[in-house]
């Protein structure tokens, strides 16, 4: 992993495109702007990891599984 | 009216419209793959499949979340909604995924992100409503006692 020191104010640039940069810092908290492309999409890792997960786990659903879930519904 | 083939691991070769391939310019989250088409099993059932075009073993089963979650509601942030370009929420059709289980009471839908389909475009966003879980249950226990019942 890259690791780069920056102060409030100053930008980090992903490529020619994207713009990181730190708004501000109160005690342990960092405010983070991003200026990206709108095909970037942009998630807060812990958002993107549990839904990467769900997705995951939905794609092994059975046939079985979702007819039985469909008679019961019904 | 085109027709495309379909591979599925889960129900052999499918002929649908190629107009009802969905383009997901980024993909599922975490999961990729860049077209997908719903597959609507038997009449009455709340379940369909979204399935890759790319990958036969690759189908999310998804449903309408309002017929499971009358107070459902897709809260998009300022920017992303300009971002994806949402003009007409009513021209937007809305999913969850549904993740299966062996038991029917832990059987959830991700009402934190759905799936909207517009014109042919797919995209998984994020939902920024109040009480959005990525697991939310579709069958809760005493719904379940109630249709076992009847």
């Amino acid at each position: 992993m890259l690791i780069v020191t920056r102060r409030a104010g100053e930008k980090v640039m992903l490529g020619d495109d994207v713009v990181v940069a730190v708004m501000e810092i109160v005690g342990s908290t960092v405010r983070i702007g991003i200026d990206a492309p709108r095909s970037v999409p942009v998630y807060r890792e812990e958002i993107w990891h549990a839904v990467k997960e769900e997705n995951e786990a939905a794609a092994q659903a059975d046939t079985g599984a979702m007819q039985d879930a469909a008679n019961r519904s019904g | 009216m085109s027709a495309v083939t379909l591979d599925s691991t889960r129900f052999g070769a499918v002929q649908i419209a190629a107009e009802s391939v969905i383009e997901f310019s980024n993909g599922l989250i975490g999961l990729g793959g860049s077209r997908y088409a719903l597959l609507t099993s038997d009449a009455g059932s709340p379940f369909a499949w979204l399935h890759s075009m790319e990958d036969a073993d690759v189908a999310l089963p998804v449903t309408n979340p309002w017929l499971f979650f009358s107070e459902f509601a897709v809260d998009l942030s300022d920017g992303e909604a300009e971002r994806l370009g949402v003009r007409d929420p009513n021209a937007t059709d809305v999913w969850v995924t549904v993740r299966a289980a062996s038991r029917l009471e832990d059987f959830s839908a991700n009402l934190r992100a759905p799936i909207l389909v517009w014109n042919g475009k797919g995209h998984q966003v994020i939902n920024e409503a109040q009480n959005a879980p990525v697991r939310a249950s579709l069958f809760p226990a005493a719904m379940t006692e109630q249709v076992v019942a009847a």
